[in-house]
């Protein structure tokens, strides 16, 4: 391979300096070879700067030449550029010529060299080259310092996706130096054992304060770097285009895309230059630019907008006529003038353009919905009528102008409001009425329509109502309902009459709508119809009238089960013989009657036909309240003689009765049915809707039976949930029944007879024993004063006691301890301590005898008052009763008596108290004198008597005295 | 020595606060600094110790000879290294409104710690008129600027500032801890 470009070097050699000896042969010698060479380094531009003379070039002389230029890298052999420069050369001029390296060339010694030759374009034949110059190095690596380590080319600006070529230079010898784009390792080339290359293709922007390429050393000796600064593409301006609102000032704009500012350059900057007259601004704005048009001096316009920035830049050309790219202003000063109910006059203004131009102005109003829209010539005012207007409305108009001799664009718009005045209203109310009778006078009841915003024209303050009665006599009367009523009621005088009715809002009157009211109350024998409801409302047909009518009138309600019912009307043509009505408030399941009338020539309406119908049939939701009577041990009736037909959700066909058994037979009549549980029963039909009871018959005695009855309609029958139970009799029952109930009845009016005449009855069969108290006697005794007579006093009593043994307890207690909680004796006389002090007393009264009873013995207290009822008095006869009425009384006063075996024993107090038993007697024992009184004393067994407690019931003794004794 | 103040004790303990203040901005400072340079200096661990500035003298020094050092030295020393600390702030701010100019936060940082250092100077200065040390002439330490750096060196540089302002504050404190122990209030 050397020996290869040894050789070709030679042959080169040898053919120049064949060529010097045939120019030098042939013609002159070559006189203008290029000396003076000299090679400068800008290694910010990465450029390399030649300049050089000719030499020998003659006084004015002048040549074009050309200059072949080699440039090396490394070494002289390793040609990298050969290129060859021409250019006209004159006398003692210096030329200059450089070359920008894509390597940075602090990465690498170059050479140059050039020789130079005579221009022979013109000249045929082949160009004769002059020697050779020497190589110039161009070498800054002695230059770049102490460093050990550097990478070049220093902060470079590029373009965004162009290619770059970064290297480092090493001094320390090191081979294990690696370098980095962000952090990511680059691979690179080694160019000679110090300097390696790295090629970057397609750089991409990253931020705008650059990008950071370093290199390390593999230990130590810190790090080294550059700064890519990579712009953004610099873009074509878009959308450039001028325009005028004035003719005095043009406005420049367009899209400058991206923005390439960095901080190694400013953002691009724009120019405007127009050529025809040669002006050139530069924009402050990096979107629009503004040029002052000089006036009445060009009318054709063309601009160059340049964006430039470090790298690059771009233009983009407009060549326009001033007049056509005019854009006015909106207009302005928009007025209406002479607005009255159907037309408005419109003025505005626009700004000026030139003296000599017009405005096309668009004007456009809206209102009630619609647009209408009207272009007009402008040259100041602009003046437009609107027409045809709608009165009492509000419009919007608007306007905008254009040039009207060459349109480029629309102004903006200029709105302004209007609204029309109030004119008369222009139809009559749609007026409806009902009439009633009450207490003989005819009422109506109107109803009318509000007239809509275009009947109305304008607010509808009243309805005038006036009532002309047909015989002339009774007069008229006016009456003036203020809106927004919907109807009125009025008594009549008289039942024929007419009625007019208006409508007026504050400009006058709209057109009368009459009625003719009239006793008759029309055909009202009409049959009613059936009809069947659509989706799309009721389809409803009549017959045409032969009489001569001026229209056909159809009225329903709309809530028919409310009682306001919302009556509807609907007014047709007298052509028309049928009609769909429909509304948004009708509902399934709801029955609605419509009539329909014939309106006469004379205003009078006549009922034609009737109809009714549901617009959907729900099946019944309910069944009928059924009344079960004339139960016998084989039939029953039912009946529903309540229930509504008219207010169902369907129209009612029957009904079925469902009969459930036991048994499970169907008897004629019925048929067996299986309901939706599955269970078997007999359905009797009832296809007569208006036969409300049914006897259910061939009944078991003393059978359980349920039965239903629920209506059957097209859409089926109501629910079949709650069955009415019933169990037919016996057959013998009702005789039973027969015989027992006047038995019973007589029964029991001979106990209320016996209730009634009790207190007779007892006067005839025992009547009362008669109370000592209340006795005539006591009063005589009284008046004597004796007090040695008769009844014992509780002083002089020596009480004795009556010892109650419990067989249970073992334990005795005294007397005094009776107001413990278990008594063992009873002490007779009272608890209180005054009583026991001088020694409670008993006495023992012989009832047999108590009539004589006497109140000077104060002992005596038999509390027995005079109230006591005869019953109890009459049942102590008995010992028995006695003794429960004693151990009664004993339960109320103490308390409580020990349960068990209780006897009563007498213990005479003259006893001693120290025998037997009696150790736990009274502590005081009464003394024996005190009872001097006492004459004979019994002991009674178990018969005692008991006094009633009430009165003085804390005394809970007993008197039993003899009857000798007590009258002594 | 005549005309010094009895007690230095005050200016030392201003010096001491307004270094341990400072002492607590020094890492949020290089924080920032590197976050706004890119990688690598942005990248997590980043530290390049061998990278220094001629103009700058580092604050390390061996514990030896720096307990060998007298007061006056070690003030003398210190002083040296504020003020040319102050001046290389001053021309990292400037480097970094070209760099980072739509950084405020980074701006607004350097300008706090030069104004910082710019105080302990001064408080410095009062505590070797205290002490009667003699205050050694302000002299222009950053000399000739390389107004040429690129980019890179520029970011490097103020690397090596905002490091060594964090070390030079550390060792301040070191300083007037020991002077604080040796003339207490």
């Amino acid at each position: 391979m050397a020996l290869f470009s040894v050789s070709k070097t030679a042959f080169l050699l040898a053919f120049l300096s064949l060529r010097t000896y045939q120019s030098e042969v042939l013609s002159e010698p070559l006189p203008w070879a290029p000396e003076s060479l000299k090679v400068s380094v800008n290694t910010t531009s990465q450029s390399l700067h030649l300049q050089w003379t000719v030499h020998n070039l003659a006084h004015h002389q002048e040549f074009r030449m050309v200059f072949q230029i080699e440039i090396s890298r490394i070494k002289t052999s390793n040609v990298i550029w050969v290129e060859n420069y021409t250019t006209t050369v004159k006398w003692n001029q210096v030329l200059h010529w450089s070359w920008e390296s894509k390597l940075p060339l602090e990465c690498a010694k170059h050479f140059i060299r050039m020789r130079s030759a005579v221009d022979a374009a013109k000249t045929p034949g082949p160009r004769v080259w002059s020697s050779w110059s020497s190589w110039e190095e161009a070498d800054v690596q002695n230059s770049l310092g102490q460093d050990l380590l550097f990478v070049f080319p220093k902060d470079k600006l590029v373009e965004e996706g162009s290619n770059v070529t970064i290297c480092y230079v090493s001094k320390s010898h090191q081979n294990n130096i690696s370098c980095y784009l962000e952090g990511v390792r680059m691979q690179g080339e080694q160019l000679d054992p110090n300097v390696s290359v790295f090629n970057l293709n397609h750089v991409a922007f990253i931020r705008e304060t650059g990008t950071n390429i370093y290199c390390k050393p593999g230990q130590g000796d810190g790090i080294k770097g550059t700064v890519l600064f990579v712009s953004k593409v610099l873009q074509e301006p878009k959308d450039f285009s001028c325009e005028t609102q004035d003719l005095m000032t043009l406005n420049c704009t367009w899209d400058p895309g991206s923005d390439t500012g960095l901080l190694k350059q400013l953002s691009q900057s724009y120019t405007l230059f127009e050529s025809f007259s040669g002006k050139k601004i530069l924009c402050k704005h990096k979107s629009w630019c503004l040029w002052q048009v000089a006036p009445e001096s060009q009318d054709m316009y063309n601009f160059t907008l340049t964006a430039e920035n470090y790298l690059r830049k771009r233009s983009v050309h407009l060549l326009f006529h001033l007049t056509h790219r005019v854009h006015p202003m909106a207009p302005f000063n928009v007025l209406f003038k002479n607005v009255n109910a159907t037309s408005a006059t419109m003025t505005w203004k626009v700004h000026a353009i030139g003296k000599y131009y017009t405005l096309l102005c668009q004007v456009e109003l809206y209102g009630e919905g619609k647009v209408t829209q009207h272009n007009v010539s402008v040259k100041v005012d602009g003046v437009h009528l609107f027409s045809g207007l709608e009165p009492d409305t509000e419009y919007l108009a608007q306007v905008r102008c254009a040039n009207g001799d060459h349109f480029w664009k629309w102004s903006e718009w200029t709105h302004q409001n209007f609204t029309t005045v109030e004119a008369a209203p222009s139809e009559a109310p749609d007026v409806w009425r009902n009439v009633k009778i009450v207490q003989g006078r005819c009422v109506v009841t109107l109803f009318w329509k509000p007239l809509s915003k275009l009947q109305a024209h304008g607010k509808i303050l009243f309805y005038n109502i006036v009532i002309e009665y047909l015989d002339r006599t009774s007069g008229s009367e006016v009456l003036s309902i203020p809106a927004p009523a919907s109807g009125t009621e009025l008594p009549l005088n008289q039942c024929s009459s007419q009625i007019r009715i208006t409508a007026s809002n504050s400009v006058g009157t709209s057109p009368a709508s009459v009625l003719v009211v009239s006793r008759e109350p029309g055909n009202e024998e009409v049959e009613e119809e059936r009809v069947k409801g659509t989706e799309d409302g009721f389809p409803l047909s009549w017959n045409p009238q032969p009489r001569h009518v001026t229209g056909y009138l159809v009225e329903w309600c709309e809530q028919p089960r409310d009682p306001p019912c919302d009556l509807q009307w609907k007014n047709l043509g007298p052509n028309v013989t049928s009609t769909v009505v429909s509304s948004d408030a009708f509902r399934p399941g709801v029955r609605y009657n419509f009539r329909i009338y014939g309106i006469s020539t004379e205003r009078v309406p006549c009922l034609l036909a009737r109809k009714t119908g549901y617009s959907q049939e729900l099946a019944p939701s309910d069944n009928p309240q059924v009344v079960m009577t004339n139960l016998t041990s084989h039939s029953f009736t039912l009946s529903w003689k309540n229930y509504s037909t008219e207010s169902q959700p369907s129209f009612i066909q029957g009904y079925h009765v469902y009969l459930k058994s036991k048994a499970g037979r169907c008897h004629s009549g019925s048929e067996k049915a299986v309901l939706s549980d599955d269970a078997v029963c007999c359905k009797y039909k009832i296809d007569n809707p208006e036969q409300k009871t049914f006897v259910v018959e061939n009944l078991q005695p003393e059978s359980f039976y349920e039965f239903l009855v629920t209506p059957y309609t097209s859409v089926g029958e109501g629910p079949h949930d709650a069955f009415a139970k019933v169990t037919t009799p016996d057959e013998y029952s009702p005789t039973l029944i027969r015989i027992l109930l006047p038995t019973v009845f007589c029964i029991l009016l001979i106990m209320i007879t016996c209730y009634l005449k009790s207190q007779w009855m007892k006067e005839k069969c025992y009547p009362d024993i008669p109370d000592p108290y209340k006795s005539s006697v006591l009063s005589l005794i009284k008046s004597k004063e004796n007090p040695h007579l008769t009844i014992m006093n509780i002083k002089d009593c020596v009480p004795d006691s009556i010892e109650v043994l419990n067989k249970q307890e073992g334990t005795r207690k005294s007397f005094t301890e009776t107001e413990s909680t278990k008594p063992t004796y009873l002490y007779l006389l009272p608890t209180e301590k005054r009583y026991s002090s001088p020694g409670p007393c008993i006495c023992f009264e012989n009832f047999t005898y108590n009539q004589a009873a006497s109140d000077s013995a104060s002992c005596g207290h038999v509390p027995a008052p005079p109230k006591a009822p005869p019953s109890q008095l009459g049942l102590l006869t008995s010992p028995e009763n006695l003794l429960k009425a004693l151990e009664k009384n004993y339960m109320n006063s103490l308390g409580e008596i020990p349960a068990g075996e209780t006897s009563l024993n007498y213990v005479s107090q003259l006893a001693s108290p120290m025998s037997g038993d009696m150790s736990n007697l009274p502590k005081n024992p009464p003394e024996p004198a005190l009872c001097s009184e006492y004459k004979m004393q019994m002991a009674i067994p178990l018969g005692l008597a008991s006094p009633p407690s009430s009165g003085s019931s804390s005394l809970s003794s007993i008197t039993l005295l003899d009857e000798g004794e007590r009258y002594h | 020595s005549p005309g010094a103040p009895i007690s230095p004790a005050e200016p030392i303990s201003q010096a001491y606060s307004l270094a341990l203040y400072m002492q607590k901005n020094t890492s949020a400072l290089l924080h920032t600094y590197l976050q706004h340079q890119g990688s690598p200096f942005s990248d997590p661990g980043f530290s390049a110790p061998e990278l220094q500035l001629s103009s700058l003298p580092p604050a390390a020094v061996s514990f030896k000879t720096w307990h060998a050092l007298d007061d006056g030295e070690r003030l003398s020393h210190a002083q040296g290294a504020f003020l040319a600390l102050t001046q290389h702030l001053q021309l990292v701010g400037d480097d970094q409104r070209d760099l980072n100019p739509g950084s405020p936060i980074l701006l607004s940082q350097l300008g706090a710690a030069r104004l910082r250092a710019q105080g302990l100077l001064g408080n410095m200065a009062a505590i070797m008129t205290a002490l009667g040390l003699p205050i050694p002439p302000e002299e222009d330490t950053l000399g000739v600027v390389p107004f040429g750096a690129s980019a890179f060196e520029r970011k490097c540089r103020g690397y090596v500032v905002t490091r060594e302002y964090g070390h030079w504050t550390d060792r301040a404190v070191r300083d007037l801890a020991l002077l604080k122990a040796k003339y207490p209030g």
